[in-house]
């Protein structure tokens, strides 16, 4: 039998393209092994709502690791797929990707070859038209169901593909994929399930790699990792010499950034992981079996969308004085009470982060009432114009160098707040994160094919 | 009394979807597991007093013992990466229990 096992392989070095350059002695030695697809994701939800309201790229390292993943692709005759593009997987963060990589290979005169794309912006008249239809778009998390003035007000909306539109891509012979938002598992398990390896070992694989280091250990970002799937199992393997997949690092990483560690919902189905089973194989590899993938009938779509609060500045008041600090709420009220008198004519948020006492995390923070010796107070405010963004953030943040303290001894200002108040991107909320059911995965997710390269 | 910073090999949290913080303890062995578990420290009610919140704001808390690993997840007071939060990640609401005591 040993003989007739058949095998893919499929490499990754960034979780998230461009937050930093892809560890190069390891993407070396991965690439090297000549794997039959490189993959990458492009971004997620997890940087939070500004990416997909304000169409911004978070990492700075785009188009570096582009050119490396474009270039190794191109030169061993490696498909490259990139999930999630631009971060939030927008048209505009699509577009981007693929002018950017169009780019890459003119100047490096790559010989040409076939690029496919994919949107998943979602139209609000297709909401609409459900809405109108009587039905009812669920909310995940703990959102209320979805109304026509909630979608209404979301500045642009995605839905989260499955491995459908990856593959018709494959179909047309694309060398090269980008992506609009996917599940984070898909770009990985769509070319598996497309050569007909089982489902749930090749979602289970797109699990397991999606942040590529991070599945070993000890904790690396950025190093270069590949699942190898077979009819039978997967097997994890790290290629930093420094890291290995073990049963531990898998099955940790299983669980990460999910509500359990059993389930992965994605569009089409839902991965099963309570019988999961793990072997280390090697010194750095982990061999997996025992997922099961339940499908979705009708397949379920997740939605994902923006809405915009307002222009916002940050402004920076530090604070030394122990009698101030001993009456912080006092001195956070003054602003906000002098700021309400201001700017009692405009909307605008005003927010108070206390680093020192309990700016990370706020109402969850058990030591709240410890008094610091120092504490650092952001404050975050909006309004509907720059400008008004700008005065009000400024008077927040004098007003504490201005505080009316009773009892106070200092009469030369009571924080130091010396710093340009500063210009931030306006800032966002999410209001969709709803389910929503489909007749066809494609639906939602028109594809395109072009030709780049000289 | 060893805190569980010296007991865990891994503590962290991190976002599960927009509206949610994962909190993931791991353990070196099945004995630390064990001990942690039978504690209570990390139970539901014990997780609910040190972050001072009403337990129906824990949607799940599972005691994973494939990966030597408790596990929780609960309810954001805001969506990440709204104004007002500043951890957009989760990554940091793990702090408080590195130092809790395990006995």
């Amino acid at each position: 039998m040993a003989g007739t096992r058949r095998t893919m392989r499929i490499m990754i070095s960034t979780g998230h393209l461009g937050t930093a350059p892809s560890g190069a002695d390891s993407f070396a030695a991965a690439i090297a092994t000549n794997p039959d697809y490189l993959v990458a994701d492009g971004g997620s939800s997890d940087p939070g709502p500004v990416y997909l309201g304000n169409n911004s790229v978070l990492g700075q390292f785009v188009e570096d690791e582009l050119e490396l993943f474009l270039t190794a692709s191109r030169a061993r005759g490696i498909p490259l797929i990139i999930g999630s593009a631009g971060d939030s997987g927008s048209n505009h963060g699509v577009d981007e990707t693929v002018r950017q990589l169009r780019e890459i290979a003119a100047r490096h005169r790559i010989p040409k070859f076939r690029i496919g794309w994919f949107y998943s912006e979602v139209p609000r008249g297709v909401i609409a038209a459900r809405l109108a239809s009587g039905e009812r778009i669920p909310g995940l998390g703990g959102f209320p169901e979805l109304t026509m003035e909630e979608a209404e007000r979301a500045t642009r909306i995605v839905a989260v593909a499955g491995v459908e539109p990856f593959i018709k891509l494959l179909d047309a012979g694309c060398d090269v994929i980008v992506g609009g938002r996917c599940g984070d598992v898909c770009f990985t398990a769509a070319p598996c399930i497309r050569a007909g390896y089982p489902p749930a070992l090749a979602y289970h694989m797109g699990k397991m790699i999606e942040c590529a280091s991070l599945v070993a250990e000890p904790f690396m970002g950025k190093e270069a990792i590949i699942g190898t799937i077979s009819d039978e199992d997967i097997v994890i393997t790290a290629y930093h010499p420094g890291q290995r997949v073990t049963v531990a690092s898998a099955a940790g990483h299983s669980m990460y950034e999910r509500e359990t560690p059993f389930f992965e919902h994605t569009l089409g189905g839902v991965l099963d992981m309570r019988e999961c089973r793990y072997e280390e194989v090697d010194e750095r590899s982990t061999r997996i079996t025992g997922a099961r993938f339940v499908p979705d009938d009708p397949p379920t779509v997740k939605l994902e969308g923006a809405r915009k609060v307002g222009e916002r500045y940050m402004g920076i008041a530090a604070i030394r004085d122990p009698h101030v600090i001993r009456h912080l709420d006092a001195a956070i009220e003054w602003s906000r009470s002098a700021s309400a008198r201001t700017f009692r004519d405009v909307p605008y948020e005003l927010h108070y982060h206390v680093f020192g006492r309990d700016g990370v995390l706020k109402d969850l923070e058990p030591r709240r009432d410890v008094v610091p010796h120092e504490v650092c107070i952001v404050v975050e405010g909006l309004a509907q114009t720059e400008t008004v963004a700008h005065k009000l953030v400024d008077f927040a943040t004098r007003m504490f160098f201005l505080a009316r303290i009773p009892g106070s001894k200092g009469s030369s200002g009571l924080a130091a707040c010396t710093k340009q108040t500063m210009r931030s991107s306006p800032g966002f909320v999410w209001n969709v994160n709803h389910t929503m059911t489909v007749r066809d995965p494609l639906e939602l997710f028109p594809t395109h094919v072009a030709e780049a390269g000289v | 009394m060893p805190r569980l910073h010296e007991l865990a090999k891994t503590i962290r949290s991190k976002n599960a979807g927009v509206n949610q913080v994962t909190f993931d303890v791991i353990f070196p062995t099945r004995d630390a597991y064990r001990r942690v578990v039978e504690s209570g420290v990390l139970s539901r009610e014990a997780v609910a007093r040190i972050y001072r919140i009403a337990p129906e704001r824990i949607s799940d808390h599972v005691q994973f013992e494939l990966a030597n690993a408790i596990k929780f997840t609960i309810y954001r007071e805001r969506p990440s990466g709204s104004p007002g939060d500043w951890d957009t990640l989760g990554c940091q609401f793990y702090g408080p229990l590195v130092d809790v005591e395990v006995p």
